[in-house]
């Protein structure tokens, strides 16, 4: 899930530890297999059709990078008969949020409540101000009020018992931006596929150093699935390439002060990097400011997609690949919300519109009449962005 | 070093008694209070054994530059927390009072140059409104510190979050990177606010007439309060320092890496609270000072480059953290053991020699009082 912008680090390092001390392992998250029958279950099964779509995804991104196209990981894909759920409207929504902690954030509640708006959707909305135990409490009372759909942005899986609930009681469940333990209570989630990143951003670097030479990786907080999937991902697929050499991996909280200091010490021990694979602009936006206070040439960079870094990229010349994890998901999310309600089948997991770019398209992207805080490509209207402050 | 002899209740306990009992008690806390600072010395000479040995890479200039940056960024917020640790409270608020002003500075000048100096008075204004409140809930409604100062903390974040949503407009001016990154004759210019704070805190710790203060109310408040000493005012001043220490620290960082940085709210409270403790300022108050603050900073700074070094990550830091806060806290324990030990033993002594000739006994309460 998207801790990225939710969470001070130190709490969410402190859950960490104490899962991964209670489970003896990374948490479960990200699991595609749906086992187990369960009388609240949409009915999922392989689909040839579903798969499909998915590896669209995958080899429309890696035709952008110019690198190789792969074949998906092997997952259990599906459209999912959404009959059951089939009424008339009008509807109202629960929105579970995470709450409008910061830029990502408040871009991601505001896109909900315009697409919201757009389709005459009644929305109940509860934020959790970043908070994972709040939002326990917040699923409960939105629960209350008896939603004809639930649509959550989960913090922790804390809320599965209630998600378990809401699909008892025969209330469709959407999960946006971050994903839950697989379970058939879930009848589908919309978020940018974790394992796609990280493997497109190695996929370039090697394909930038010609298979050959000296990385480093720098992760964002430990144990949190959007930073440990995609570095999992990378590793993965680097191990296939004995030329790459993985000289250390990195954690940064994704803070831009901390990837600073810790980008400055690595160029210390290992000045000969020719790439920094990452996944989060926060972070390359502290790699570049390490390199050019070294008076050093910086190296190939990958990571989110954020005007910041852009602004940064476009003054220092810097060479990278970005893959946007869209404020706008969440928005997304309400039109298979909608999709579900009148009965049509949804995809169990829904790849979001993601731009994918490099350096060469960064006039393209980047948005000087904005702030650091837009999130780019943004497609919400600009008297919304206005209203924000972000442009 | 003068200063590592500053507070501590042997050292006022000295001057009360010639017993030989207040002797040897005095002895005896010297003793440990001199194992403490030789305790943070011998961890900061291993970190830098280490290091030598097995990351040699550490001793170079860029490295030895990028640490002197660390001092002065965990140095600075790391001072003002030893006040309030000294009159035994705690300060919770520091990363939010940090935030707070990255956000000030961000969204009142709007990253013209121009504004800057209005931003910045106004973020020490509201440093100082923030330091007031903490000290008007701890000193005047006896909230418990760490209660005060988290409620303020909380407080600060929510009204940040209402006021920027999340996103503060504007950017940091481009000429405070001069503060926060820059450097004089090759001395990082953090390091340099760090060494300039470290003079002035500790003069008027040592030298001044309001740093016995400060050490007498830490030590004993109900004494502090019947020699007169205004300890509201006190404890007031105390909780203003850290906060506007909180703000230079905000503004160094701000320098240095040129946006708002949410996610180092956390850090920032955590490394100023272990760098106070690691270098034996207690919790329990009276006992400290700017000195050994520095070299618990020092040996912090270290031990976190250190680590990035050894790939230990940021999971690994915190243990490691975490660990040697607990060694220090367990020394100081033991401190404050023996400490406890020999002023029962003290007074034993006294109550021994009263009884030849008034027959007085010693009072438990009393003893509890004096710590």
């Amino acid at each position: 899930m998207r801790f990225t912008r939710r969470v001070g680090a130190l709490p969410a390092a402190v859950a960490i530890v104490l899962v991964v001390a209670a489970s003896g392992s990374v948490p479960a998250f990200g699991r595609t297999d749906r086992t187990g029958a369960d009388p609240a279950s949409a009915p999922c099964s392989d689909s040839a059709k579903a798969k499909a779509a998915i590896a669209k995804v995958w080899k429309q991104s890696e035709k952008i990078l110019g690198v190789p196209v792969l074949k998906p990981p092997a997952q259990t894909l599906c459209f999912v008969d959404t009959s059951k759920y089939k009424k008339s409207g009008p509807y109202t929504i629960a929105f579970a949020s995470q709450g409008p902690t910061n830029s990502w954030a408040s871009s991601s509640d505001a896109y909900v409540r315009y697409v919201a708006n757009r389709n005459h959707v009644k929305l109940a909305y509860a934020s959790a101000n970043g908070d994972a135990t709040k939002q326990v409490g917040n699923v409960q009372d939105l629960l209350a009020q008896n939603p004809d759909a639930l649509l959550i942005q989960p913090m922790s899986s804390a809320i599965q018992a209630l998600v378990h609930q809401a699909a008892q009681r025969n209330i469709p469940v959407v999960v946006c931006t971050g994903q839950l333990p697989d379970t058939n209570d879930i009848v589908s989630t919309v978020n940018r596929d974790y394992t796609l990143n990280g493997t497109l951003f190695a996929q370039w670097i090697v394909k930038q150093l010609h298979g050959k030479g000296e990385i480093a990786m720098i992760s964002g907080i430990p144990g949190v699935p959007t930073a440990e999937l995609q570095y999992q991902a990378a590793k993965a697929f680097f191990a296939k390439y004995p030329g790459i050499k993985i000289m250390t991996h990195q954690y940064d909280n994704w803070s831009p002060t901390q990837a600073k200091t810790v980008a400055a010490s690595v160029l210390v021990k290992y000045p000969n990097l020719k790439a920094i694979w990452s996944d989060s602009s926060f972070t390359d936006v502290g790699v570049v400011q390490a390199y050019t206070a070294a008076h050093k040439p910086i190296p190939f960079v990958t990571g989110d997609s954020s005007n910041a870094f852009l602004r940064v990229a476009k003054k220092y010349d810097v060479k990278f690949a970005l893959s946007a994890y869209p404020p706008e998901q969440c928005g997304q999310a309400v039109d298979v919300v909608l999709q579900i309600l009148k009965g049509k089948p949804v995809l169990n997991q829904v790849p979001p519109a993601s731009a994918v770019y490099t350096h060469a398209q960064l006039d393209k992207y980047y948005r000087p009449d904005c702030t650091d805080n837009l999130w780019v490509p943004s497609s919400l209207p600009s008297a919304i962005l206005k209203q924000l402050k972000l442009c | 070093m003068r200063w590592l002899e500053a507070g501590g209740a042997g050292a006022r306990d000295r001057g009360r008694t010639s017993s030989a009992g207040a002797l040897l008690a005095g002895a005896r806390l010297e003793r440990a209070r001199v194992t403490q600072t030789l305790a943070s010395l011998a961890g900061l000479t291993l970190v830098l054994a280490i290091a030598a040995l097995f990351a040699r890479d550490f001793y170079a200039s860029a490295n030895l530059v990028l640490v002197a940056q660390q001092i002065g960024f965990i140095g600075v917020a790391a001072l003002g927390q030893t006040f309030t640790l000294l009159l035994g409270g705690i300060d919770l608020s520091v990363g939010a009072v940090s935030g707070l002003t990255m956000v000030v500075v961000a969204v009142v000048s709007g990253g013209s140059d121009d504004k800057l100096a209005v931003a910045i008075l106004l973020a020490f204004g509201l440093g100082i409104a923030v330091g007031i409140g903490n000290a008007v809930l701890v000193s005047w409604r006896n909230a418990p510190p760490f209660v005060a100062t988290f409620a303020t903390f909380t407080l600060v974040e929510g009204a940040l979050l209402a006021w920027t949503k999340g996103a503060p407009s504007g950017n940091i001016p481009e000429s405070l990177g001069s503060f926060g990154a820059g450097s004089v004759a090759g001395i990082p210019v953090p390091l340099l606010v760090f060494a300039g704070l470290c003079l002035v805190c500790a003069f008027a710790l040592v030298k001044t007439t309001y740093g016995r203060w400060v050490y007498a109310t830490g030590s004993n408040p109900a004494a502090a309060r019947l020699a007169a000493i205004p300890t509201r005012a006190v404890t007031t001043s105390a909780y203003v320092v850290c906060a506007l220490c909180a703000v230079v620290a905000g503004l160094l960082i701000s320098g240095y890496i040129g946006y708002v940085d949410n996610q180092l709210v956390g850090t920032i409270n955590l490394n100023c609270i272990a760098a106070a403790v690691i270098g034996g300022t207690t919790f329990a108050g009276g006992e400290g000072g700017v000195a050994r603050t520095t070299i618990g900073v020092v040996l912090l700074a270290s031990l976190l480059s250190l680590m990035v070094f050894f790939n230990a990550g940021i999971s690994g830091q915190l243990v490691l953290e975490g660990a040697v806060i607990l060694g220090a806290v367990w020394l100081q324990n033991r401190g404050q053991d023996g400490g406890r030990s020999v002023r029962r033993l003290r007074l034993w002594v006294e109550w021994a020699g009263r009884r030849a000739g008034a027959g007085s006994t010693p009072n438990d309460s009393k003893e509890r009082s004096v710590r």
